[in-house]
């Protein structure tokens, strides 16, 4: 406990000691124009209009990169189990998936705008890095059984499926949450990225309009709230990732 | 009860292109219904191979496995095969009585409740049915491994050093443990091991077995009536048997 709340109080200190350096720098004009102090990013969030604006950009942005990350994650984790049951296709299958990852969301950007509108395509430049990532990270997983547990079920006559069921799928799990941690991040920068290409709102516009008006401490505001909203989630999968762990240990 | 028969069987694996090792070599072997066998010989002398082909994990690489005449797959569809091996092997997300459970799920049954919480109780577990593997000791763990491998009534049941990792008190209380289930269900068994007193003490018959390749040296059948008990341990005629045992393990050159 008293080493868990040390973790915490350096952890803290930390973030103080970043912080202080930001303001320090700021205050210097350390970085230039383009970098403010701390405290004047922060105070962007005292003005009623634009606390507002950064939080519906938020709900917007959040909304974009969950579903995104809803949607690559499900379609991974189904490919994934589809290569496992039907082991004649996971070559194919793996190739399909290096394919996706390469495709560069720079390039897909355009065409996605006019193919699935400006809604859509921050939902699908998150979705996309993630479907690459949970379908390694369930593959790996669905084949991380112990050896011991699949001779068990050789000898005890299970089928494919139930192998699938009681053994392979809950064996995956603790992959599927570190690829899931990771994804979180992914899918908020392909959300960014997407809406740059001309979303209605989020925050990936509210950097966009802020750089090209310099109005620099909201632009760094908004950044800041990218990041929060990465880390939090970040944060509280990795706490369910070691709740599993305790389960299982 | 399930008769065992193996002949001629031998076994080799491919390690490299052209590395071939010879686990087992013409093996004969018969076991009756109903018989406990230990399997008692050297580390890497082709025990587990043994246990292995009977459970149809693995084929051999000439002559046959016979398991009530029938290709030990069957028996495997079957699920009337009963296998715990040297470390447990629990799926840990479930508790003691869902891990009980999977045999059931696997034959497509219903867990039939009253029968797990006999058997439950049988090893000694009654109180631990909602504990996860990792709440419990190495061996409670064993202990609920077998209870598991007993579920289905199977026919034959494999017991692969089960109680290798535990120390040698836990160990003893395992094996009046196991002779108790066993003396009530009378199921043929194969057990191997390491410990001499511990073949001797469970089993009807002590297969001896040579280094690599593997091959029966010895057949003992163990004169001791049932039940066994900490007395019979200490029988100087069990002493006797042992210290013989012991010596035909030891490498003679
Ligand atoms: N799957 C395998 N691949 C290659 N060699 C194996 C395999 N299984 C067992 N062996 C070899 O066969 C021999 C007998 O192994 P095993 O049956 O596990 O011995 P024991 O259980 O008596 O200690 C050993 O030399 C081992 O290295
Ligand atoms: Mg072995």
């Amino acid at each position: 406990m008293t080493n868990r709340l040390q973790q915490l109080a350096y952890r803290l200190l930390g973030l103080l000691l970043l912080l202080a350096l930001w303001q320090l720098a700021g205050k210097r004009h350390l970085g230039g124009k383009t970098l403010p102090a701390f405290t004047d990013v922060a105070s962007v969030f005292t003005v009623n209009f634009r606390r507002a604006l950064l939080l519906r950009s938020a709900i917007a942005t959040s909304t974009s990169a969950g579903l995104g990350l809803l949607l690559g994650a499900t379609l991974g984790c189904l490919t994934a189990l589809t290569a496992q049951l039907l082991p004649a296709l996971s070559p194919g299958l793996n190739r399909l998936a290096v394919v996706v990852n390469a495709l560069p969301s720079i390039a897909l950007g355009p065409v996605l705008i006019i193919t699935a509108g400006r809604q859509a395509t921050p939902i699908l430049l998150a979705a996309i890095p993630v479907f690459f990532l949970l379908y390694v990270a369930a593959t790996s997983g669905l084949h991380s059984a112990d050896s011991r547990l699949t001779q068990l079920f050789t000898a005890t006559g299970a089928t494919r499926f139930q192998r699938l069921r009681y053994l392979d799928t809950p064996s995956a799990i603790p992959a599927l949450l570190s690829g899931l941690k990771l994804g979180v991040t992914t899918a908020m920068i392909g959300a960014v990225v997407g809406e740059w290409f001309g979303a209605p709102t989020g925050l990936g516009i509210v950097i966009l309009n802020t750089m090209q008006n310099f109005q620099i401490p909201l632009m760094w505001a908004a950044v800041l709230v990218v990041a929060t909203i990465s880390l939090t989630a970040y944060g509280l999968i990795g706490v369910l990732e070691r709740s599993v762990e305790r389960r299982r240990a | 009860m399930a008769t065992i028969q193996l002949t001629n069987v031998s076994k080799e694996f491919r390690l490299a292109r052209d590395k071939r090792v010879l686990a087992l070599s013409a093996m004969d072997l018969t076991i009756a219904e109903g018989e406990f066998i230990a399997l008692l010989g050297p580390s890497g002398c082709g025990k587990s191979t043994i246990l292995h082909l009977v459970a149809g994990l693995d084929e051999p690489s000439t002559g046959t496995v016979l398991v009530d005449g029938l290709p030990p797959k069957d028996l495997q569809a079957k699920q009337q095969l009963g296998i715990a091996f040297q470390e447990h092997a629990l799926l840990p997300w479930r508790t003691v009585e869902a891990n009980l459970e999977l045999p059931f799920q696997i034959a497509g049954r219903t867990p039939d409740r009253a029968h797990i919480a006999g058997l439950i109780e049988l090893v000694g577990l009654k109180g631990f049915e909602t504990a996860r593997p990792s709440q419990l000791s190495g061996g409670m763990r064993q202990r609920a491994s077998i209870a598991r491998a007993l579920c289905l009534d199977p026919k034959l049941l494999l017991l692969d050093e089960p109680f290798g990792a535990l120390d040698a008190v836990t160990r003893r209380f395992m094996n009046l443990e196991l002779q108790r289930i066993w003396q009530q269900k009378r199921i043929t068994t194969i057990l191997v091991t390491h410990t001499v007193e511990e073949a001797i003490f469970l089993a009807d018959r002590v297969l001896v077995m040579s280094g690599r390749p593997g091959r029966i040296l010895r057949e003992v059948t163990v004169p001791f009536p049932r039940p066994r008990t900490v007395e019979t341990m200490r029988l100087e005629a069990f002493h006797h048997l042992v210290d013989n045992l012991t010596l035909s393990l030891e490498p003679s050159d």
